[in-house]
Formats: structure tokens, sequence, C-alpha cells
């Protein structure tokens, strides 16, 4: 059997490694647009905060691939995918069969529709190209604006802010992380950043990138301005969706996929950030992680059924937890929030109830009681007694427990 | 010994088995793992690893 991927970021590689530890004969091409070897995209933000030299970004040596037999073929652009000849064709000739095609060719950074934003000093933050071009573009120069006050753009302040650069994050809601945060606790996040030296400009609508050439600043729709030498974009990523529409296939938001991780056509599978599975497009690498797997268990003849991923409740952003649980900003009526602010330790908790029982809740800046708090409200364990010493620093969980 | 986790892909460093294909003997305290170990599952350095509460 023939097995091409088209991807070589984590989603493509994990299958094919996968693949190749299941059944040692299959023949396994993966192609990717890059020019690199595969490497994970968080380590992009180590290496551009100047924690993580260049060798150590790539997980793999080309060794790997050949002790694995898998063939890998970089810098290759896929023109057209012929699902009734089962064929892949390529920008400079060559067309390549296969028996199984896996479509990890993942996302790209989105970039909002704001006046001038082609001009030169603007970026986004998805490759590894992307962030040598930022490297190189801030030798020498030092104010920065990151447009997105969400997971990434935090996390490319925390990076450029470590490699020394004078940085502002530009957020639309008027609270940072505003999936993950209430308005308090996401405060408190606005402290913590700016005692890191970082800005934090709320409820902006950057409307356009000022200067001629090169972009020297950002106005915005209430006619506010600041200055920025350079300007990263982290406005969130859209599945690559082209080859997949010309190919017939059904696409939504991404590649629409079945249980199995097939498309619309049987011989084509999709997974990672491409992929829509039951209305969701994740984005996310354990759900690429996860896909990855299945598909290739699928395409091995071994069925498993993918059934969706529950995204990770814990994060660290700028070195502080954040634990986001369930409903954390309740919008109508009939829910009581009960919170617990302590801005000297930069702790912040709080739960939401709904009839009493536990349906979401923020944990930031500790990681005390996080598996238990975690369980709870998947759970929407009746906590009516405990609402409010369950907020306590030491809360013993066990007193909860069925 | 304190096991971690990757918080990019979920897997579990246990300091009892090690990382032998990685070349890290059977029990290596994870801050005893050499600075440029990488995740075995998908690569991302040592920083993205959390303790395991």
């Amino acid at each position: 059997m023939r097995v091409i991927v088209l991807g070589n970021g984590l989603c493509g590689t994990i299958f094919a490694k996968t693949l190749r530890d299941i059944n040692s004969e299959i023949e396994i091409d993966i192609f990717g647009q890059e020019q690199y070897l595969y490497y994970p995209r968080p380590n992009l933000i180590e290496f551009l905060a100047g924690h993580m030299p260049y060798d150590r970004l790539f997980a793999f040596s080309e060794a790997w691939y050949s002790d694995h037999n898998i063939r890998l073929h970089l810098a290759k652009k896929v023109e057209k995918i012929d699902p009734a000849a089962k064929t892949v064709e390529f920008k400079n000739r060559g067309v390549k069969e296969y028996d199984k095609l896996l479509l990890a060719h993942g996302a790209y950074a989105g970039v909002p529709p704001i006046k001038n934003v082609s001009i030169s000093g603007v970026f986004t933050l998805r490759t590894l190209e992307d962030a040598l071009n930022i490297q190189v573009y801030l030798k020498d120069r030092k104010k920065v604006a990151v447009i997105g006050g969400g997971l990434l753009g935090l996390e490319i302040a925390r990076a450029l802010n470590a490699g020394g650069a004078e940085v502002a994050v530009i957020e639309f809601f008027p609270r940072l992380l505003p999936r993950q945060l209430d308005a308090r606790a996401a405060t408190l996040l606005k402290q913590q950043i700016e005692n890191m030296g970082i800005q934090g400009l709320l409820g902006k609508t950057t409307e356009e990138i000022l200067g001629e050439g090169e972009a020297t600043g950002l106005r915005f729709k209430d006619g506010g301005e600041i200055a920025a030498e350079m300007i990263v974009v982290a406005a969130g990523v859209r599945p690559y969706l082209d080859l997949a529409q010309a190919a017939g296939l059904e696409t939504d938001r991404g590649v629409i996929v079945n249980a199995h991780l097939q498309t619309s056509h049987p011989d084509i599978y999709a997974a990672g950030d491409v992929s829509e599975h039951k209305g969701r497009v994740y984005g996310i690498i354990p759900a690429s992680f996860q896909q990855a797997k299945n598909a290739a268990y699928n395409i091995s003849g071994q069925l498993q059924e993918y059934e969706g991923t529950v995204p990770s409740n814990t994060l660290k952003v700028m070195g502080v937890h954040v634990t986001s649980l369930g409903l954390v900003n309740p919008e109508e009526e009939g829910y009581e929030e009960i919170f617990k602010l302590d801005e000297a330790q930069g702790c912040f908790k709080k739960v939401v109830l709904q009839n009493g029982a536990l349906v979401g809740a923020i944990w930031m800046g500790t990681k005390e009681g996080i598996n238990e708090i975690n369980r709870l409200v998947a759970q929407n364990a009746k906590i009516g007694d405990h609402k409010t010493d369950i907020l306590e620093d030491g809360f013993d969980f066990s007193q909860l427990k069925k | 010994m304190e096991k971690y986790e990757c918080t990019a892909c979920g897997y579990i460093y246990d300091p009892e088995t090690g990382d032998p294909a990685g070349g890290i003997a059977p029990g290596t305290a994870f801050a005893d793992l050499p600075d440029d170990w990488v995740c075995p599952q998908c690569g991302v350095g040592k920083e993205y690893f959390q303790k395991l509460s």
C-alpha cells in the first residue's frame, strides 16, 4: 500500500510515525510545503525568546526518517488532488499515485481586514520562516505591537519582551484571554503582564497600520494611535481549504471528516488543524495528535473511532497558571458566581453555579486543587454548602467525595 | 520522583522508566535531563513540561 501525507507538521509526522510502528511494509511519503524538517510550533516561541537555539527546534533528524523508512519531501507544493485517479500533482510537474491520502497540511494565520496591513513590518507567527523574519526585522527595532490578546498573542508578547523588545498587546475584547477568563481574572493578568513591562490595550479595534513603506504605528477605531516599528498579528488560524475544495471534498470551516477521519472521499483522510469533526475545528496540539494516531490506525486497517478531544483546561500563560473550566462567563440569568481575589498573591478563584450545581470555574495563579475542581465541574457536582469555603486555600476536597 | 507531563501532547515523563530511546537511563529525575532533551512524542522542549500534581 502507498500512503501519501500532505504536511510535515505535528499531525503528518505523528501520523507517519504511528503508521510505521503499526506496519513496516506500507510505503509512506510525506510532502511538506516548508523547507524545514518537522519542528513543533510551540518551540518557535522559545526560539524567539532566545531560550532555544535553532538546532533544537527540530524534533527528528534526517536519519530518523531513513531509519523509519519514511520518505520526506520538503519544499514541495501540491497543486492538485485527483480523487478519481488517486494522484497528487506538484507545482513543478510530477504526479504521484496513492492508495490512501492524508491531508495534514494544516492552517495559516488569519489576518483581519485592517487598512495598510500588507505594508512591510507586519508579521504573523505560524512558521519557522515567520520566526526567522521576525528575528531579522527586530534586530534594530524595539517597539512592537501584538494584535490579539489570546493565548498565542500573549505568548508572542512574552517571547519578544524576553528578547528585549518593548511590547504592547492590543485586544478587541475588553479583557485578555477572553475565552478563558472573566473580567476580574483578566484584570489581574493584565496587572501581571504590565509588571513584566508589557502594555495591555483592551477593547481596541485596529483600523489602520500607519506608515508608508514601513510600519510606524497603529490607529484604532476610536481614533487613538500608538507607535510601533513592528506589528505581529495573532488573530487565530484558518484551515487551508483550497486543495480539498478543488478536489470536490466536503468542507465547511475545515475539511469535514467522520469518526474514522475520512473525508467525503473514502480514500482521503484529513487530520489536525485542517480537519473539522462534528462541527469543530480544534486547532490545538492534543486534538492533532489524537487525530493523527486514529487516522494511522484506520488507514492500516485497524479501525478506531475518534471521539473528539476535550481541550486542556490548564494553561501556563506568561508564567501564570490558568485553569478555566466549563462556563466561566455566564451571560444569562440563573447563575451564581462566587469568587475570591488575592491581588497580593496574584491569585483568583471563582466558581459558577446553576441551581447549586457547579458548572464552571476559574483557578488562576495557583495549581492547588485544580484536579479536584476539574473533576467536580465535569460531574456538575452539587457543592451548595461549600460554595464559599471551596475557594479557601487548603480546602479539604475530601468532604465533597461521594 | 515526580512525573512531568508535556503540555503540548500529553506525554508523561516518568523518571522510573526514563527515556531509553532518547539516551536517558531509568532513574533520571526530570531536573537532571539534559537541556537539549525534547519530548519523545512530539518534540517540544523541556520548557513545555509541567509537574504532574
